[in-house]
């Protein structure tokens, strides 16, 4: 009796998870699964999926130069993307949380979070404004005579790591912040107090303690810029060796379903792999913070 | 034993348009326990935190062993800093915490391990070097607290009500413990609290501290008993503050009530008589014929002691008279105090009753 009403006790509490549970069954794990089952299928000359399971796509995908090449070129451009977020977010997320004047804050946050607020097509094309051959960055280069002609600064790395950084900054600035405002601020006059500068503060204290904030924004910076291709697509156009990219040039343009979807599968286990990895430091990290270790 | 003298003049800090200190000036001497006492607001931790160099005064000196520290930043000015919340770093042992100050003075390694473990004994914490500030209790976490501020030696240790945030048996341990620790290492410590019998109990001298400027410094025994504004008196816990008119050179008038109180000022004049609570002693029979009638209105066992209140009777006998608390210590189950609606003789010790002008 009492073992049967505590358990439908239990489940009436689980209740609630149910629509968003059953949401993301349906459009995330069910396709999910469907892509990983098609990604072993073998394939026809003409792309066409057979019957049967094989690792032929995933052979393809570790062996054609097409794909590796995309690979390691899109794992490149997400850690320096990462990397270069963590720096830049840094000093942001710190002013985000120090600033005195809550108006201050308020405009920081907003410049922040911009990106995010803009359309995808209106941001992208004011970064095509900026980069074209006309545009005022070509003709401030031209003005003070460290280029002749104009720069093709549309495709290529460079760009689209910037481009790249300019929308997912706003992740790690959030994240890291959370993290920093943890902080307690006694612990910054503490170290001040036994005679640190605020530099050697700033490695002694406020480094470590914001080491987790800046795991858990890197995984979300670095696995989102594993998958992105809209912002890099409108940008610099489809010619880029990006793996989102050649994902959709295999499933909509050449009809390689079984390809797309096992260099998609290929794309979320390096995703996966570092988030775990990143996720292994972290919670190490954390224990020894909170003394259990 | 000539290091450890702190000297503020002049000082004035606030934020913004606020003033929040305003001190004309006072000396710290080499070795003294200096507490500063205050009701929340009163800038204590202001003066603290200028002393420290976090809060930057906008007008006067700072100045330690003789060096203006004024413009110093915090990380020069080689004082100790004990907090509220230990603030200790989390992610760092009991004894890399403690290590902590003698490696930004460049300590070479084969003296920090024998001065870390020296202060790890001072405060009985020798077996927890290896723990992290999240394995200790509240009282251990602030001993660590003392000995990483201890570690380098500074002449001078300021705390910001570091007992604050201990139960109340660990406290008065705690309180015990620093006093001696203190006595041991000579180090000159400004405590700052809010707990007047905490600043009574530990220090040579109190600074009491009242909408940013010193209301009364003084030893714990002077402030206590010869409370020099109402507010002393008050925030002391007197409990009696009464305003009185002089009638003559042994009476005062208190409502229409006549009291003998030798105030030793002109007649006519108005002044507060301070009359502490456990001075007063409620009689059942008239101790002097000048002894003032009451009745006991209130009566309250709190263990250690009674709480009475009694309303003086007017001259026309009449139980409408000014209200005055009593303090009882208990004396057993044999004697206990008058009951309510008792009526009593209130008696004193003439020179309990502590005259300050209106």
């Amino acid at each position: 009796m009492t073992v049967s009403a505590h358990t439908r006790r239990r489940l009436t509490s689980l209740v609630p998870l149910l629509p968003g549970g059953l949401f993301l069954l349906g459009l995330f794990i069910v396709p999910l699964i469907s892509t990983f089952v098609l990604s072993l299928r073998p394939t026809d000359p003409f792309y066409d999926p057979l019957p049967g399971f094989s690792t032929q796509q995933y052979v393809t995908v570790f062996t054609s130069n097409y794909y590796l090449q995309a690979l390691i070129y899109t794992a490149r451009m997400a850690l320096i993307v990462t990397a270069i977020c963590a720096v830049l977010a840094f000093p942001v997320a710190w002013l985000l949380i120090h600033a005195r004047s809550r108006a201050v804050r308020t405009l920081i946050m907003l410049i922040v979070v911009s990106p995010l607020l803009t359309s995808v097509v209106v941001r992208s094309f004011g970064w095509r404004i900026l980069l074209s051959a006309e545009g005022p960055i070509n003709s401030i280069l031209q003005t003070i005579g460290l280029t002749g002609a104009p720069l093709n600064l549309l495709s290529g790395k460079l760009t689209v790591i910037v481009v790249v950084t300019h929308v997912l900054l706003p992740f790690a600035v959030v994240t890291l912040s959370t993290s920093l405002s943890k902080i307690d601020p006694a612990l910054l006059r503490a170290s001040s107090s036994l005679g640190a500068s605020p530099a050697r503060t700033f490695a002694t204290v406020v480094l470590p303690l914001a080491i987790p904030g800046l795991i858990s924004g890197a995984v979300l910076v670095f696995s989102l810029s594993m998958g992105i291709y809209v912002t890099p697509l409108l940008v610099g156009g489809a010619n880029q060796p990006l793996a989102g990219l050649r994902v959709y040039d295999q499933a909509l343009r050449v009809f390689n379903k079984p390809g797309a979807a096992a260099l998609s599968f290929t794309l979320f286990a390096i995703s996966l792999t570092a988030i775990a990895l990143l996720n292994a430091i972290s919670r190490r990290w954390e224990r020894r913070i909170h003394g259990q270790g | 034993m000539s290091a450890g003298h702190v000297s503020v003049r002049g000082l004035l800090a606030g934020y913004g348009e606020q003033t929040i200190l305003d001190l004309d000036e006072l000396d710290v001497h080499p070795g003294e326990f200096l507490s500063v006492l205050g009701p929340s607001g009163c800038g204590k931790t202001t003066l603290l935190n200028v002393i420290a160099g976090f809060v930057q005064p906008s007008a006067g000196q700072v100045v330690v062993d003789g060096r203006d520290v004024t413009d110093t930043p915090p990380y020069r000015r080689n004082l100790g800093l004990v907090f509220q919340n230990y603030a200790l770093f989390p992610h760092l042992t009991v004894a890399q915490n403690v290590a902590y100050g003698l490696k930004t003075r460049k300590v070479p390694k084969a003296e920090q391990t024998p001065r870390i473990d020296e202060v790890l004994n001072l405060v009985g914490l020798a077996d927890y070097a290896g723990r992290r500030p999240g394995q200790l209790s509240g009282g251990q976490q602030q001993r660590v607290a003392l000995a990483r501020a201890l570690a380098y030696e500074p002449s001078v240790l300021l705390l910001d009500e570091p007992l604050s945030n201990l139960d109340a048996k660990l406290r008065h341990q705690m309180q015990t413990e620093l006093r001696q620790l203190q006595r041991r290492v000579g180090t000159t410590m400004i405590f700052v609290t809010h707990d007047q019998s905490e600043a009574l109990t530990m220090s040579d001298r109190v600074a009491l501290l009242n909408g940013g400027h010193i209301e009364q410094l003084g030893t714990p025994q002077e402030i206590y008993r010869a409370p020099r504004t109402t507010f002393v008196a008050d925030f002391l816990g007197a409990g009696n503050l009464l305003p009185v008119t002089i009638i003559d050179a042994a009476t005062v008038r208190l409502g229409d009530v006549d009291l003998p109180i030798a105030t030793g000022r002109p007649a006519g004049s108005q002044a507060t008589v301070v009359l502490r609570r456990e001075h007063l002693r409620p009689l059942t029979s008239p101790g002097s014929p000048a002894a003032p009638r009451a009745v006991v209105i209130f009566r309250a066992f709190s263990g250690s002691s009674w709480q009475l209140q009694v309303q003086l009777l007017t001259p026309d006998d009449q139980p409408t008279g000014p209200i005055i608390s009593i303090e009882l210590p208990d004396a057993g189950a044999t004697q206990t105090p008058p009951a309510e609606g008792t009526q009593v003789w209130l008696a004193w010790d003439p020179q309990a009753a502590v005259v300050i002008d209106a």
